[in-house]
């Protein structure tokens, strides 16, 4: 019983990195009807950027954060302005391969830069602190990770439903034109979007890294989990990334702690596609996903 | 409503031929509106059937019921002897029934003759394979349709742009290849959506023509949506209108126009003693009061 | 109006864009031929194999085009039906005497050790089946979503490649049957009529017709009735469904063209490479070939060509030439990232710039090439009608008569 706790704990706090980075999906969506292949890209940028700050720049942990959170909000602001824009009214394939290539060349940017071997992740935390109570041991890192998903869905949750911004964000994405039409700047809408994506997505590679301990450059890999959590949740739905992602978490973790018993049928690791498995499951039932919306045609 | 029965109005058609189209009850409901509401008529073959309202009224829902892209809450349609309401979609064609579009938009880069050939898909029979081996056959029916298209855009004298890709066209020239490419799916019924919407007097005049020579050279039957008075009256054998989703008159052109529900519908008020005999008189009529 | 009846000058406007029209593209072809033929007989074999690895690729690109760029569905599973066609032909193909270590024993590997006859039109065939399983579920979903399932098919296939052990080798892969007609087995120099031919030569006779019969054969379905349904539903499904195409249908019979050609491919490939492993059929596989059909041109027989050249081809020319210096330091840039990190950068630029592709930049130089009166004459469009277009304005209330008095009504 105290396993199968330890798991689900696991699978939350790993769920709420790919809710991090599920929202991170859905907030561009939404705003641009964009899915962001790079988005798990920008996940490794921000990370790295961290551990540089504090190994190579030798500034502290949140200054660095800060930092990182810049550079990628800056890089997502960037990418919109100026190859998104160019995109408007092409088809969605074409648009998808443009952050394909981001995805890439942010990629292969971070390679270059600081080449490929393993880096240990820059962590406020000391390694395996936490606390244990019944067998079960909850470690601070991911104590801190699902306290930090709560805060920033949180803010999120007042940024659009209270303030100015986050109104004309929601309108935006449930009407372009009508928006334009009541004077909303959809620039700024869109560079919100991007911005905010960014940011989540640093704030989820950096716990990430902590939570791993070290990471490569293929820390951005994650995010092909996430997609799943996007869909299952529905591409348009904010609740549903959450949700999304915890299940995910969840899926993988508690799918990996059983799966040794189940391993001539279902083959060795099989924990890294069952999150695709569930997906297709719920595409079954809800075309949709879980909370997402049909879209209509006009004519 | 009128009181008179389809014979009464119509002495010249035979008394015992069947409506080509049948609807009763038609109501149609979204998020909280009411855009149709028991919505019924019948449209005869060879006739020129036009629905008219305000904006609003719910012209454009009932087009989409008839072709198939609404299902309606009640109500049923019979065609040509069939349930139409049963037909998804895609099955609309086979049974006989084009519509044109309202707004163009969804093929700019297809060429108008590819356009055309778009709507003889029904009337041919090459899949994947035989078309991937182009045999005989298959290239027989390529030539014939192809053939077919050119003679149609001839006949509505677009044949010159049969290589023009439809979104570098006026708008009223693709509305022009829109209607000529309803033709070429050798419909049993024409719907045609506001056929002369965004045009000067000029090309709807030449729509007009057009589809009088569709009904008296065709004999297809055609069911107009449009808010042209001028053209509607000018054209129609029979008149529906339709306000807030209800239907408030049914009949010949001169009777609905004199009809004092539809002068309200569309200028709110009932105004002046003198029926005219066309709407842009009323309102000339509605400003010297 | 009966079909038959028209006017003979009608027809002689009307004829469907045959490949081999005009004078000049006969003299093309006839070119084309010759230079095919100097290649084959005096090219080196790295370029032989460069052109062998392209032609391939340009299969499963053609493939990759009818389901994306002519009838506009997401998909990233290429790789996946690659595989199906690669795991067919080894199971119909392979050689039945070779045994793998698995789990610490011996266990022979699955193979029938079947004539390239059958395994090759096998692979298509099952990777069609595959497509036509697969497709009535995947292929409701829309947009997006679509997209990412196909994703999901690339990571379930590759858990069930890597696990199925006795087929694929499991993760360090298996060798794969090389075509053998007769007493000719391909991966050998051959002597025929007496001339040594060498394997790369053999294979570039047996993938040019391969290819050009696949090319053809797209080509084909696109100017006829299935592939204007297509480019119907890519463009808009509603207004295609007011067609009479059903809808469900087109995109299956798409998905399964598709699938089949990938499958064809797949099987190339793995019988020319002699070895594969399972992570080959990759993510990254899948987005080399979206990348080609954008950079080659979307919906274009040529540009699928062209494309899977550029994406397949160039970082191999590139190699040989040893443009790009292999850094040895420890920052570790080898000339893999810098291609990677090129072809990112392309992608990005050719949809930004030329949506077209290479194909598009071609045109677009064809027209700029083109003497400046000549556009001022046709109103500064390519495709300017070939007669005088009919009075648009001036129609008279009996439009529909043909102009020679007759009604259409007439018989």
């Amino acid at each position: 019983m105290a396993f199968f706790i330890q798991l689900c704990f696991n699978g939350i706090a790993l769920g709420c990195i790919y809710a991090l980075i599920a929202l991170g999906f859905t907030i561009i969506f939404k705003a641009s009807e964009v899915i962001n292949f790079a988005q798990g890209e920008f996940l490794l940028v921000g990370a790295y950027v961290v551990w540089a700050g504090v190994s190579e720049w030798n500034l502290n942990f949140f200054l660095a954060f800060l930092l990182g959170i810049a550079v990628t909000v800056i890089t997502g602001v960037l990418f919109e302005r100026l190859a998104l824009r160019q995109m408007i009214g092409r088809p969605a394939f074409a648009v998808l391969m443009v952050t394909i290539g981001l995805d890439i060349l942010l990629r292969t940017g971070v390679i270059i830069k600081w080449g490929g071997s393993n880096r240990t992740a820059a962590s406020p935390f000391k390694l395996s602190s936490g606390f244990d109570t019944g067998g079960v041991h909850f470690g601070t890192s991911e104590i801190w990770t699902i306290i930090v998903t709560i805060v920033v869905c949180a803010l999120l949750f007042v940024f659009f439903r209270f303030t100015k911004y986050g109104l004309a964000m929601r309108a935006t994405a449930i009407d372009q034109e009508a928006a334009l039409a009541i004077g909303i700047n959809i620039r700024v809408v869109y560079a919100l979007a991007w911005g905010i994506a960014g940011a989540i997505a640093t704030i989820g590679g950096v716990f990430l890294g902590i939570q791993e301990i070290t990471f490569d450059p293929t820390l951005g890999q994650i995010a092909l989990l996430a997609f799943p959590a996007i869909i299952l949740g529905g591409l348009d739905s904010v609740v549903g990334a959450v949700v999304g992602g915890i299940l995910i978490g969840l899926t993988q973790d508690i799918t990996a702690g059983y799966e040794s018993h189940f391993a001539n049928i279902l083959g060795a690791g099989f924990h890294d596609i069952a999150p695709y498995i569930l997906m297709i499951i719920i595409l079954f039932i809800r075309p949709y996903g879980l909370f997402g919306t049909r879209k209509v045609e006009r004519i | 409503m009128s009181d008179l029965s389809i014979q009464e109005q119509r002495p010249d058609l035979p008394t015992s031929q069947p409506s080509l189209l049948s609807a009763q009850g038609l109501t149609v409901r979204f998020a909280g509106i009411t855009a149709l509401a028991e919505v019924s008529f019948e449209v005869q073959p060879g006739e020129l059937f036009a629905v008219i309202g305000p904006n609003g009224a719910g012209k454009t829902s009932l087009f989409n019921v008839l072709s198939r892209v609404y299902q309606p809450a009640a109500g049923s349609v019979t065609f040509d002897g069939r349930n139409l309401l049963r037909l998804k979609t895609f099955q609309m064609a086979r049974a006989g029934i084009a519509r044109t579009f309202q707004n163009l938009g969804q093929f700019p880069h297809t060429t108008v003759l590819d356009y055309l050939l778009l709507g003889r898909h029904t009337r041919m029979r090459s899949g994947i394979l035989l078309g991937g081996l182009y045999l005989g056959p298959t290239r027989n029916e390529e030539k014939k349709n192809r053939a077919y298209c050119m003679h149609i855009l001839e006949l509505v004298g677009l044949a010159g742009y049969y290589r023009y890709p439809l979104g570098s066209l006026p708008f009223g020239l693709q509305k022009r290849a829109d209607l000529a490419r309803a033709l070429a799916m050798e419909p049993k019924l024409l719907l045609l959506d506001e056929p002369v919407a965004g045009m000067g007097l000029e090309e709807s005049e030449d729509i007009a023509a057009i589809i009088l020579d569709i009904k008296e050279q065709l004999g297809i039957t055609q069911i107009l949506v449009e808010h042209d008075m001028a053209m509607v009256m000018g054209i129609a054998d029979r008149v529906l209108v339709l306000d807030f989703g209800r239907v408030i008159a049914q009949g010949l052109p001169a009777e609905v126009q004199a009809n004092p529900e539809v002068i309200k519908a569309y200028l709110g008020e009932s105004i002046g003693e003198q029926p005219s005999t066309s709407a842009s008189a009323q309102v000339e009529a509605s400003r010297e009061q | 109006m009966s079909v038959s009846d028209t006017t003979t000058s009608t027809l002689s406007i009307a004829k469907p864009p045959i490949l081999l029209r005009a004078a000049n593209r006969r003299g093309l072809l006839v070119l084309g031929l010759i230079l095919l033929a100097l290649f084959f007989l005096f090219a080196s074999d790295q370029w032989l194999s460069i052109a062998n690895y392209a032609m391939i690729a340009a299969i499963a690109a053609l493939g990759l085009n009818v389901l994306a760029g002519y009838t506009g569905q997401i998909s990233l599973g290429i790789a996946f039906f690659m595989a199906i066609g690669a795991y067919t032909a080894v199971w119909l193909g392979g050689d039945p005497t070779t045994t793998f270590f698995i789990n610490a024993r011996q266990v022979p590997a699955i193979g029938l050790g079947l004539s390239i006859l059958i395994w090759l039109p096998a692979s298509g065939i099952v990777a069609a089946i595959a497509g036509a399983l697969i497709g009535p579920s995947a292929l409701r979903l829309k947009g997006f979503y679509l997209g990412i399932v196909s994703l999901a098919l690339i990571f379930i296939g590759r858990h069930i490649f890597v696990n199925a052990a006795r087929l694929t080798g499991g993760p360090g892969g298996r060798t794969f049957p090389s075509p053998v007609f007769g007493s000719l087995d391909l991966s050998r120099q051959n002597d025929i009529f007496g001339i040594a031919v060498t394997s790369n030569q053999q294979f570039f006779l047996l993938l040019l017709p391969i290819l050009a019969l696949a090319a053809i054969f797209v080509s084909n379905v696109m100017r006829s009735r299935a592939g204007r349904a297509f480019q119907a539903v890519r463009d808009n499904e509603t207004g295609a469904a007011i067609m009479g195409v059903n809808i469900l249908q087109a995109k299956m019979g798409a998905f399964i063209l598709s699938s089949f050609l990938a499958g064809i491919a797949g099987a190339l490939f793995a019988s020319y490479n002699e070895y594969v492993r399972p992570d080959y059929w990759s993510l990254v596989l899948s987005i080399e070939f979206v990348a080609a059909i954008i950079v080659g041109g979307i919906a274009s027989v040529w540009g699928s060509i062209l494309g899977a050249t550029f994406v397949f081809a160039l970082p191999q020319i590139i190699d040989q030439f040893n443009w790009l210096q292999q850094s040895s330091t420890s920052s570790g840039i080898s000339s893999g990232d810098l291609n990677t990190a090129l072809y990112g950068l392309l992608i990005i630029l050719f949809l930004l710039f030329e949506p077209g592709g290479i194909l598009g930049l071609i045109n677009r130089i064809q027209l700029l090439a083109r003497p400046l009166s000549n556009r001022m004459s046709k109103g500064g469009e390519s495709s300017g009608p070939d007669s005088e277009p009919g009075p648009p304005f001036e129609v008279e209330s009996s439009t529909l008569s043909a102009g020679n008095g007759t009604s259409l009504l007439a018989g």
